[in-house]
């Protein structure tokens, strides 16, 4: 894009933002839906500050925040650990991959029940779900990265005569980079996304339980504070990793 | 097919053959490959050229008969044996700026963190590469990936090197000044070349001597002794009337095949 289509781009994005803001609080002025139960963005902007200056939503940010990116680690980790010795092995990828396939379509709400049965309805257990829901998308990209590098660059690996463990390290996995990063950013959703649910279903403080609270006692105004902070959490950090993923993947662009 | 008396043998094949599958692809193959000799190896495509290079460099065992290196066969990569592929653009890692590409063949042999920094710069510069030693290959020419691809190479310090269609696919300005680096490079290092081209005149240019190849299956055709003297120069190398004179009898003995 040349920067003049990126200023347009610009323009036009908070032109429509704008417009939506405009048009939700026409809505709730006009519509005659009560206030308990959609607020303009006035008084929802109103809750959010309070919430910030005199209330508790920095703390309930960090935490879910926190919740998120350290499901997330854990699962990017296990999912790049295990992916790679999935990928790396023939027999490992034949006997193991039906069972994922299998495995991956079942809904982490399914699992939910037999993590609270092992750890108890905790922060624990959260974490836990979280991994188990965003490892999938780190683990199938590692593993098709890690098996599917050019065959000439396995023979240059077998020609310089590196090791298993070199070769992984090497070679395989940072061939695998560009689909572990792409696996990682929708990890990170998924991630989210759990970090509220376990929160509403374990009532550890943040902002799951938070806005749950806030629905359950006709506090519109708080709830939709809440959902509007998860917003921004989950656009934030998805463009903060696509800055990452543009650095480490510098090698690619012409 | 052995090489001047004068000369070690150091790569020898007896009675090679291969198949893949039932459809053999190299037949009776004898050669002897002597010490700092520069054989180039040539014939129509799909002959075994290849095959017969990766078996020197141990990426394939042959059906039946042996591939010896210093006297022992053959039966993995070499550490002193080098491989350079055709396709320098898959050959390459493209995560890895020039300096990284050169690096991995340091790591390969665990030279020291500390040692692979002034040897890769010695490296680049060598081959012409020092001022794009941060650049990825995709930021670089065909010729400069095949630079960054020979300096890999050296980096192993090899006492054999294995060249598939190195310069085929660049612009003859680039293949003439790489076909004298080559020479220059390997006149100091006393290194022993295999060498796969296309290009008669190529060929000529560069060997000790030429091995000609019948295709299906691969045999060993004729093989054509090269007394041209060194240093070899693009301009009166090429005008000499025995590489003329070569170059007829090559030409000549193609058509042959070909008829
Ligand atoms: N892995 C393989 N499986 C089956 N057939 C193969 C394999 N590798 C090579 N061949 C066949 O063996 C024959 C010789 O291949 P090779 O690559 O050695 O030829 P070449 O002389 O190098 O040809 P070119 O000049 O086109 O590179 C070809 O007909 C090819 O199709
Ligand atoms: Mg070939």
């Amino acid at each position: 894009m040349t920067p003049r289509a990126k200023v347009l781009w610009m323009i036009g994005s908070v032109c429509v933002t704008a417009l939506i803001v405009v048009a939700w609080q026409m809505i709730a002025n006009y519509s005659g839906i009560p206030a308990v139960f959609l607020p303009g963005p006035d008084r929802a902007w109103r809750a959010l500050v309070t919430g910030f200056t005199t209330g508790d939503l920095t703390q309930l940010s960090m935490a879910t925040v926190e919740r998120m990116i350290y499901g997330w680690v854990l699962a990017s980790l296990a999912g790049i650990v295990l992916g790679a010795i999935i990928g790396s092995s023939k027999i490992a990828r034949e006997y193991v991959a039906p069972m994922l396939e299998m495995v991956r379509p079942v809904p982490v709400s399914a699992f939910m029940p037999v993590v609270i049965a092992i750890v108890g309805l905790s922060g624990g257990m959260v974490l836990i779900v979280i991994a188990l829901g965003a490892i999938w998308p780190v683990l199938l990209a590692t593993v098709h990265g890690v098996s599917s590098v050019e065959p000439r660059l396995m023979e240059v690996s077998r020609s310089l005569r590196l090791g298993r463990l070199q070769t992984l390290w090497k070679i395989a996995l940072p061939n695998s980079q560009p689909d572990i990063l792409a696996g990682m950013r929708i990890g990170l959703t998924v991630s989210l996304i759990l970090a509220v649910i376990g929160e509403m279903l374990t009532s550890e403080a943040g902002l799951g339980y938070h806005v749950l609270v806030a629905a359950r006692a006709f506090r519109s105004a708080d709830l939709f504070a809440g959902v509007i902070l998860l917003g921004l959490i989950g656009l934030v950090s998805n463009v903060a990793l696509q800055e990452i993923e543009r650095y480490m993947l510098r090698w690619k662009q012409r | 097919m052995t090489p001047p008396a004068t000369r070690k043998p150091l790569i020898e094949f007896r009675n090679v053959n291969h198949a893949f599958g039932t459809r053999p692809i190299v037949h009776n193959i004898d050669l002897t490959v002597g010490e700092s000799e520069f054989v180039c190896l040539i014939g129509p495509s799909g002959c075994g050229k290849t095959t017969l290079l990766r078996m020197v460099g141990g990426l394939l065992t042959p059906s039946s008969g042996q591939v010896l290196f210093n006297g022992r066969p053959v039966d993995g990569p070499e550490k002193e044996i080098s491989f350079m592929f055709q396709d320098y653009s898959k050959a390459l890692l493209p995560w890895r700026t020039a300096a990284g590409n050169v690096s991995l063949a340091l790591e390969a042999t665990n030279v020291p963190a500390a040692q692979r920094g002034p040897r890769i710069k010695e490296l680049l510069a060598k081959v012409g590469l020092a001022n794009h030693a941060d650049h990825y290959p995709a930021q670089l020419s065909g010729g400069m990936q095949q630079r960054v691809q020979i300096a890999r190479c050296l980096a192993q310090e090899p006492s054999v090197l294995l060249m598939d269609e190195p310069f085929g696919a660049l612009d003859a300005m680039t293949r003439q000044a790489l076909q004298d680096e080559i020479l220059r490079l390997i006149a100091v290092s006393k290194t022993t070349v295999l060498f796969v081209t296309h290009d008669l005149e190529e060929a000529i240019y560069l060997g000790d001597r030429v091995v000609a190849l019948y295709p299906n299956p691969g045999r060993v055709a004729q093989v054509f002794d090269v007394k041209l003297p060194f240093p070899r120069d693009q301009l009166s190398t090429r005008e000499h009337p025995e590489f003329l004179r070569l170059r007829r009898e090559l030409f000549d003995f193609i058509r042959e095949g070909e008829a």
